[in-house]
């Protein structure tokens, strides 16, 4: 007679909590196979949705994180077939949490906020941003921290928490962008005139943009000169080249044209005797020789 | 100056002046224009230099595939009419080195003889930057300068319910198709969807034995800067949100 006899039924050891039957420890190792196998067809499907959104260091550790966050869940949630109790690992973990939670709250602030930076994108990699009075290009955008290579080449390290909670100003955030000059004038120049030759030099930049239409106006009669602003619309990306270059051709423009850029001056009006008036600007005149 | 050109070869029209010529193991490109003086080296023999019309977005600089092509007048169309007018665009010359085959193409250099000019279409905030050109509405196609303006053939079909009034018109490079012979041409289409919002795209022509209008008869496709480039899924189309 051969026993009635249930393989999966086969008692393989005993523990406090369980008796573990082969079946359970093959179900133990079915789950956890099945874990890995789905969170890897997860994490390729991450990956190929995250490619272009964010940096490929960024994607690794949001995968690894999610990975073996998922693992761990599952590992300990299958404990109990091979004769674990989890909970005594739980509370010991809670403990663990709490202390290692104390310990670590900026890191986990820095983290939270580096999931929020790039849910809401408000930066991406290769924008020029002015943050928390660092100004720069963002070279990466980390879970913990961002990286802003400063103009003069400087790696800057900023933790995700400042660059969530502080102002960020991202240069290049629209298509265009504005700049503004002031040029002075002599009260003796013709400011029509002035006004003329720097729309036709404006006119002549490809860069200045037709629409919004720059605008050149007489803003403020000054203690030297008569002022004139110049305001200039151009695209995010060439913005900068032409902020540099146009303003000294609008001097040389002007001065060919006889108009000048006048010096600070003062007019002095001296009243009573003229030859006494004379005398004390010969005086004056001395000293400051002297 | 537009068409095929074997080895060596010596140009010279309206100031400008494109030579290739050997010197010793390789070919020497060299384009002056005014102050503006380009020189490249080639190696290896059997080349042919192909010089022709190229999209008007490339000098001084590509930073936008858009053109927008602003009108002198403000065109009124009824509701459903479909009318056909004629603009002009900038033209921008393109020279190629290939192979005698005339596959494999590579772009040597591209100028203009025209004035280049920026705008922005939109808002400041999310508004695209486009190559500005202002053109006249013509009813017949102008007679031009080809190597500074082509003849752009616009097709407009009113599909709304009520009257557009059509003042500019923006084209994505990406779908661009220039022809020539003694002008430059290009057909495209803006399909007015409301008062505020249309659809424009270019138009390739029929074979030439296939060709009806005279405008086309005997023109040949240009190769474009863009049209050579591997490009994946790019709009051909550009939809106009921020109004006519």
């Amino acid at each position: 007679m051969i026993p009635d006899m249930n393989f999966f039924e086969i008692i393989l050891y005993r523990t406090t909590n369980a008796d573990v039957t082969l079946g359970a420890l093959l179900k133990f190792f079915f789950v956890l196979s099945l874990s890995v196998v789905a969170a890897r067809i997860f994490t390729i499907y991450l990956r190929r949705s995250l490619q272009d959104r964010v940096s490929k260091d960024v994607t690794e550790a949001v995968i690894k994180l999610l990975y073996y966050g998922a693992m761990g869940v599952v590992f300990i949630s299958i404990l109990p077939l091979i004769g674990l109790d989890p909970s005594g690992l739980l509370l010991a973990g809670g403990v663990a949490g709490i202390v290692i939670g104390f310990a670590s709250q900026n890191i986990v602030g820095n983290l939270v906020s580096g999931f929020f930076l790039m849910i809401e994108r408000p930066i991406k990699i290769g924008d020029q941003v002015e943050v928390n009075g660092i100004s720069g290009y963002v070279s990466d955008i980390r879970i913990i921290s961002t990286l802003v290579r400063t103009y003069d080449g400087l790696l800057v390290r900023i933790p995700n928490e400042q660059v969530f909670t502080t102002n960020i100003t991202n240069l290049v955030g629209h298509p265009v962008r504005r700049f503004e000059y002031t040029v002075g004038i002599r009260y003796s120049d013709d400011a029509d005139e002035a006004i003329r030759l720097i729309k036709y030099l404006i006119d002549k930049e490809p860069f200045a943009l037709q629409n919004p239409s720059p605008s050149v106006f007489v803003n403020e009669l000054g203690d030297n000169s008569v002022n004139i602003s110049v305001r200039v619309w151009a695209p995010v990306s060439e913005w900068f080249d032409l902020k540099t270059r146009i303003l000294w051709t609008i001097k040389k423009t002007l001065e060919e044209n006889g108009i000048e850029v006048p010096f600070p001056q003062r007019v002095l009006h001296f009243t009573g005797d003229s030859e006494r008036v004379n005398e004390n600007v010969e005086e004056l005149l001395a000293e400051s020789e002297g | 100056m537009y068409g095929y050109h074997d080895l060596p070869v010596d140009v010279e029209e309206e100031g400008i002046s494109i030579s290739m010529e050997k010197l010793g193991e390789q070919w020497v490109y060299r384009r002056k224009f005014g102050d503006e003086e380009v020189e490249k080296l080639i190696l290896g023999d059997d080349k042919c230099l192909i010089i022709n019309p190229v999209e008007p977005l490339n000098t001084p600089k590509e930073i936008t595939p858009n053109l927008l092509i602003e009108f002198e007048k403000t065109l009124l169309i009824g509701a459903g009419e479909k009318k056909q007018v004629f603009l002009t665009f900038p033209v921008e010359i393109g020279i190629f080195i290939s192979g005698k085959t005339k596959k494999n193409l590579e772009i040597l250099d591209v100028l203009s003889l025209v004035g280049q000019k920026f705008t922005l279409y939109g808002e400041v905030s999310n508004g695209v930057v486009c190559k500005y050109w202002k053109s006249r509405v013509y009813t017949a196609p102008p007679d031009l300068n080809p190597l500074q303006e082509g003849v752009l053939e616009l097709t407009l079909r009113n599909s709304s319910s009520e009257w557009a009034k059509i003042s500019k018109v923006v084209f994505s490079a990406y779908g661009m198709k220039l022809y020539y012979d003694g002008g430059v041409f290009m057909k495209a289409r803006m399909d007015i969807l409301n008062r505020n919002s249309a659809e424009t795209s270019f138009e390739a022509l029929p074979s030439n034995g296939d060709r009806q209008g005279s405008l086309f008869k005997s023109r040949k496709e240009a190769f474009g800067v863009y049209g050579i480039r591997k490009l994946g899924l790019v709009p051909l189309k550009f939809y106009m949100g921020w109004g006519l």
